[in-house]
């Protein structure tokens, strides 16, 4: 369904130095440096798949996405979707995706958002019977009707939002983009909208491709993650092998009694571990310390702790995603580890 | 076709729905145009009461070319406005992303997308100047200069409108391109007088480089008697399209260029 092959993205940017005489000397002898936003990315999505596609800031997940929906050019390397070009047949290859980009809505400001959706039926040039039906469905979906009438202007986050959503699958797009649909949403309405997503997904097949950087929705939607960093893929799977691959980082939090105690403590000398092996965080006598299992068993960690401090409260914790990703962003964990 | 204008239509209506929202907004916009046409007009009622001709022609002539010119130009204001944009901030913010995940013409939607009410102003002064100097000069009305008339300015359009998509497209690669598609559009001043009364450069430039000539005194002066149709309605017609299809090319160029913004 998606073909994505050695996907590259070059930029020129203007390098200019700071102040308005850099500023002036950039105007006659103006210099340019390449940056590589996307560096040879490959990757397929069979179709009915959420992808969940994760990195840091800058790891240039909006700009494959770009190129995925047939905004920007890429500078080599291909993408086929649906067995589309998406820029070279950009008009009919956009009927049958929608895209969502959480900071930008693509809804009419000013207007009533009903409105909205009855200028999309036109462009997509969707029957009056499909129209009806399908916004039956988004709004038992995703509920819009609380503020169907209200102007655009005049939405809440959330409620634009869903009603951003809605608008992208009004022509019953087989590929859905969703670039952070979730940001800056209160916790109800996170929930409300993954359960909308999933919903389109089981109930229609349609195959979602979404980045985010609340590991809930990568945990709670996606099938299959793709993370990138620095323009390359860093690593393509199931998430249980992710969890897998590095769920030998543990971490054990406990509470001091007396900060004091802290000093006693010395686990990379005492038990002879790298600093990669070992990290420690104190937050107002909680203390959290996160440990590679492979190389200090969890029972000594346990007990060299009880033993050198007291303790109010000690809790073991399983590694989870957002720690995965941690290490990853961190680049505590290279590619050839992957 | 059918549905493009389809499409234009309920465009149009939404910005109409739009612009209710802001009436305050629009009457001041269409007040200050009138005002700022009278003051213009007044200006040229004052030179001419100290020179009675200029280069030849009488103060009616020169208010038919400068009615003539407002036609085109107002037209243009009004179906094509939000070209504008493009090269002032919709490329700049990384807006046109919009443009680009529709199923229709990116050129076409941007245009489509505003309508420009203002232009009424432009489009009313122009038609009383043209009717008011053609009754002052007692000019002659041929039956087949109605639809010359109509070719003319409809070409004239297309003439501002090439303009401002090639250096709206501009902006494709440098990201803003507003104040160049002003610089190339305030040329269209030099059009509302006679091309004789400038020296050659400007003439060859306003002819064959930027053709605002086309767009008002060559057209104009053939329904004042003067000159042969061919260059000069003809002229109007090979310039429009010659100039369109370029723009047309570089705007098709400029999307491949375009980087979109940062989010």
């Amino acid at each position: 369904m998606i073909y994505v092959n050695d996907l590259r993205k070059e930029f020129k940017k203007a390098v200019k130095e700071p102040g308005l005489k850099g500023s002036i000397k950039a105007l006659f002898k103006p210099k340019n440096e390449i940056v590589t936003a996307v560096d040879g990315i490959s990757f397929h999505v069979p179709k009915g798949e959420i992808l969940g596609f994760i990195g840091p800031n800058g790891a240039g997940k909006s700009t494959v996405i770009k190129m995925l929906t047939g905004i920007l050019t890429p500078t080599s390397g291909t993408c086929e979707i649906n067995g589309y070009i998406p820029q070279k047949d950009r008009q009919k290859y956009v009927k049958e995706i929608g895209v969502v980009f959480g900071q930008r809505t693509q809804l009419w400001w000013d207007l009533a958002l009903r409105e909205t959706y009855l200028v999309l039926k036109e462009i997509y040039n969707v029957p009056d019977d499909e129209f009806k039906k399908r916004m039956a469905f988004l709004n038992e979906v995703l509920e819009l009707d609380e503020f169907i009438t209200s102007p655009v202007r005049t939405l809440s986050l959330g409620q634009r939002m869903r009603a951003d959503i809605a608008a992208s699958l009004l022509h019953n797009p087989k590929v859905l983009f969703l670039d952070e649909p979730t940001i800056g949403l209160d916790v109800v309405v996170k929930e409300n909208i993954r359960n909308a997503i999933k919903k389109i997904n089981a109930e229609e097949g349609t195959t979602v491709i979404l980045t985010t950087h609340d590991l809930a929705d990568i945990e709670l939607l996606c099938n299959r993650i793709v993370m990138i960093d620095k323009g390359k893929k860093v690593f393509d799977g199931q998430i249980s092998e992710l969890k897998h691959e590095f769920g030998n980082m543990r971490e054990l939090v406990f509470e001091l009694s007396k900060a004091d105690d802290l000093k006693k403590l010395n686990y990379l000398e005492d038990l002879s571990l790298n600093a990669d092996d070992l990290q420690l965080e104190n937050k107002n006598m909680t203390v959290s310390v996160r440990f590679n299992s492979n190389n200090v068993p969890v029972e000594k960690m346990l007990s060299y702790t009880l033993s050198k401090v007291h303790v109010k409260d000690i809790n073991l914790k399983d590694a989870d995603i957002e720690e995965i990703i941690r290490r990853l962003y961190r680049q505590e964990v290279s590619i050839d580890e992957v | 076709m059918r549905r493009m204008l389809r499409l234009h239509r309920i465009f149009v209506a939404q910005y109409m729905k739009n612009l209710m929202e802001y009436k305050v907004d629009f009457l001041t916009g269409a007040i200050s145009f009138l005002l700022g046409q009278i003051v213009q007009i007044a200006t040229i009622g004052i030179i001419f009461s100290q020179i009675p001709h200029l280069d030849g022609w009488s103060f009616e002539e020169i208010l038919f070319i400068y009615g003539f010119s407002l036609i085109p130009k107002g037209i243009d204001h009004l179906l094509f406005d939000n070209l504008w944009s493009v090269g002032y901030f919709i490329v700049r913010k990384g807006d046109f992303d919009k443009y680009l995940t529709r199923p229709i013409n990116s050129l076409f939607y941007v245009i489509a997308e505003k309508f420009c009410v203002d232009a009424f102003g432009e489009l009313l002064m122009g038609l009383i100047l043209i009717v008011y100097s053609v009754i002052m000069l007692e000019l002659t009305i041929t039956w087949y200069m109605i639809p010359l008339f109509i070719v003319a300015v409809l070409f004239a359009t297309l003439i501002y409108t090439s303009l401002k998509i090639a250096t709206a497209a501009i902006a494709f690669w440098t990201k803003s391109s507003g104040h160049i598609t002003h610089m190339v559009y305030m040329t269209n001043d030099f059009s509302k007088y006679p091309t004789t009364i400038y020296n050659k450069v400007v003439q060859t430039i306003i002819t064959y480089v930027i053709p605002f000539a086309f767009t008002a005194y060559y057209p104009a002066s053939y329904f004042l008697g003067e000159g042969d149709p061919l260059f000069r309605i003809g002229g109007t017609v090979v310039a429009a399209i010659v100039l369109f299809v370029i723009s047309v090319l570089i705007w098709n160029r400029g999307i491949k260029a375009y980087e979109s913004a940062g989010s």
